[in-house]
């Protein structure tokens, strides 16, 4: 957690944008959100969920190399080859769950994409507490098809509950949703309510 | 299949199995070697002097004894190193719009308490006649077109030029090492003796006067200031003219080395020198070189170095970086300074050992300036798009044309 920005912060902008997800670049390496995190990017506001996020070479053509053997520790690797951070990039890719409708918040696709080089920025907690005042993004997270989207679902809850001083008031609500949202699919609703506490 | 290479791969094994790689290479070897260790600067530089214009190769003058080794020096603790490097699509006349593009890349990396790197490319289109053709001054209507060879030569000045102003613009204080890819001869300029260079001396004091000695005297303006080395890296370099000047070692005819008078007849190979024969400096240094460790300093005696360079006349040594012997050459500013000498030896093998065998500086700058296919394909159609736009008529040649959309 050292490593996540402060709230509010502007941490990168879009660089490829579809109607239920976006990627995007983060100005400084490491520099993405925390998993699940609410992210927010353009004007009209589009909002995203953090689903994945992957540091790799920025240029795909060249393979990182191991540079490590004769350092005593991972901080002299970075400041003995001061090109690695410059020749590395943070992306972060990010679930679409609401939008800004004139002046409204909903939690539905927008009309078009964000647009590529909209600004990213890190929703602070008033921002998290807003946007969870309604659960109906849950449908659009739980019916995503990305990798280990349960444990994308969980960790946005635990953040949302930790934005709020009533956390638990605020778990329970998701739970009722979420039974809903999967109740034909017990299994994996066990598997995300262990994750939520 | 374009090429057959089932039949290439049969002659590449014919070609190495009849290939020099064994004992009488050997022993001409340690002939040369011997006349490295035994050598002696003045004796061989006199024996140069004496032959002058009566060589049939190019040897280079000793500045140290020519057989000592010096050990890598230690490493400062906070430096720097900049690299450039370039590329560029020459001017194409399949293209319908007569232009050139230069991409220089480059980089500045901190090493030490302020580790931090910085890494620039900068395109830039060539359209005028201004900068598509050199012209004499003097003689407005004479003009060298730049592209082919020309192309390379001004790519190497604009890549001397981002070096001089990437030092300039470093206020950090740190030594510096400034480092090219490639040679700093511009041989192809030629010297005002004979053999004169491919080009008028218009060519040759916009790009060396103007452009190169211009470039390494801003750097060397900066060196008053902080301790700045200037040099370029050659990798597997083939240079022989340290082992021309040991064939003055070799010679046992009198007067020693006039070649045209006592060899003229004789097939290369058969000449009382010819230990040499076929080998090259990197071969010889790969004997006595330690890892880390340099060679002599020797200096160009090419004659545009000789002549035109003046207080940058280029000096070489060869150094052991581990995984193979490269070749530095450096201006003679550098070379004659011991603690700039010091330094350009030290940071090129600590800029290699970090690189793998190549100076990571210069792997930097390479892959900023580099001009891929890809990238080469982008600009036609990028230069297709922007006539269009415009109304103006957009073609190619057919041979362009089927190149591009081969059929069957």
């Amino acid at each position: 957690m050292t490593t996540a920005p402060q709230a509010e912060a502007r941490i990168g902008e879009v660089v490829e944008a579809g109607s239920t997800e976006f990627a995007a670049e983060c100005y400084t390496l490491y520099g993405a959100p925390p998993l699940g995190a609410l992210v927010r990017v353009g004007d009209p506001a589009v909002y995203g969920v953090v689903y994945s996020v992957t540091t790799a070479a920025l240029d795909p053509g060249r393979r990182v190399a191991a540079r490590g053997a004769g350092e005593p520790d991972e901080a002299s690797v970075y400041r003995n080859n001061p090109q690695i951070a410059r020749l590395l990039a943070t992306h972060l890719q990010a679930l679409v769950v609401g939008h800004d409708r004139a002046g409204t918040l909903v939690q539905r696709l927008p009309a078009a994409p964000p647009r590529i080089h909209a600004f990213v920025y890190c929703c602070d907690d008033a921002d998290v507490r807003a946007f969870s005042e309604q659960l109906d993004y849950l449908h659009l997270l739980a019916t995503a098809s990305v990798p280990a989207i349960d444990e994308v679902i969980a960790a946005n809850v635990r953040l949302a509950a930790e934005a709020r001083p009533d956390g638990d008031g605020f778990r329970a609500s998701a739970a009722r949703a979420l039974a809903e949202e999967l109740a034909n699919d017990v299994t994996r609703l066990k598997a995300i309510l262990r994750s939520i506490q | 299949m374009a090429l057959d290479l089932y039949r290439t791969a049969a002659q590449i094994d014919a070609a190495v199995a009849i290939a020099d790689f064994g004992s009488a290479r050997e022993r001409r070897m340690e002939a040369v070697l011997a006349a490295l260790r035994d050598g002696d600067a003045a004796t061989l530089n006199a024996r140069v002097e004496e032959a002058q214009g009566l060589l049939a190769f190019l040897p280079a003058e000793a500045v140290e004894p020519p057989g000592s080794v010096f050990d890598a020096p230690a490493v400062p603790d906070d430096f720097s190193v900049v690299a450039t490097d370039g590329s560029h699509i020459d001017v194409n006349r399949h293209l319908p719009l007569r232009c050139a593009l230069v991409n220089i890349g480059g980089c500045r990396l901190t090493y030490g308490a302020g580790a931090d790197a910085e890494l620039f490319s900068r395109p830039r289109l060539r359209t005028s006649d201004a900068e598509l053709f050199l012209r004499d001054p003097d003689t407005p209507s004479a003009r060298q077109a730049v592209e082919g060879a020309l192309m390379g030569l001004v790519r190497t000045v604009e890549e001397a030029m981002a070096l001089a102003e990437a030092v300039e613009a470093d206020d950090s204080g740190l030594p510096t090492l400034a480092l090219l890819d490639g040679t700093l001869v511009l041989w192809e300029l030629g010297g005002e003796l004979p053999p004169r260079g491919r080009y008028p001396d218009y060519v040759r004091e916009q790009l060396l006067d103007d452009g190169l000695l211009s470039a390494l005297e801003r750097i060397r303006d900066v060196s008053a200031r902080r301790q700045v080395a200037v040099g370029s890296y050659i990798s597997l370099p083939n240079s022989t003219e340290v082992v021309n000047l040991l064939r003055l070692g070799l010679c046992d005819l009198d007067p020693v080395g006039h070649c045209q008078t006592h060899c003229r007849a004789l097939v290369p190979g058969t000449r009382r020198c010819d230990a040499a024969h076929g080998l090259t400096d990197r071969e010889l240094f790969e004997r006595t070189l330690a890892p880390g460790q340099r060679s002599a300093v020797f200096a160009s005696r090419s004659p545009v170095a000789r002549d035109a360079y003046g207080a940058h006349r280029v000096h070489f040594f060869y150094v052991n970086v581990e995984e193979e012997i490269g070749r530095v050459e450096v201006p003679a500013w550098v070379a004659l300074d011991p603690a700039s000498l010091s330094l350009a030896h030290a940071l090129v093998v600590d800029n290699a050992r970090r690189g793998a065998g190549y100076p990571v500086a210069l792997q930097e700058a390479h892959e900023q300036a580099v001009v891929t296919g890809a990238d080469r394909e982008a600009f036609r159609n990028m230069v297709e798009r922007a006539l269009e736009e415009r109304g103006l008529p957009v073609y190619t040649s057919q041979k362009q044309r089927t190149k591009r959309r081969p059929w069957v």
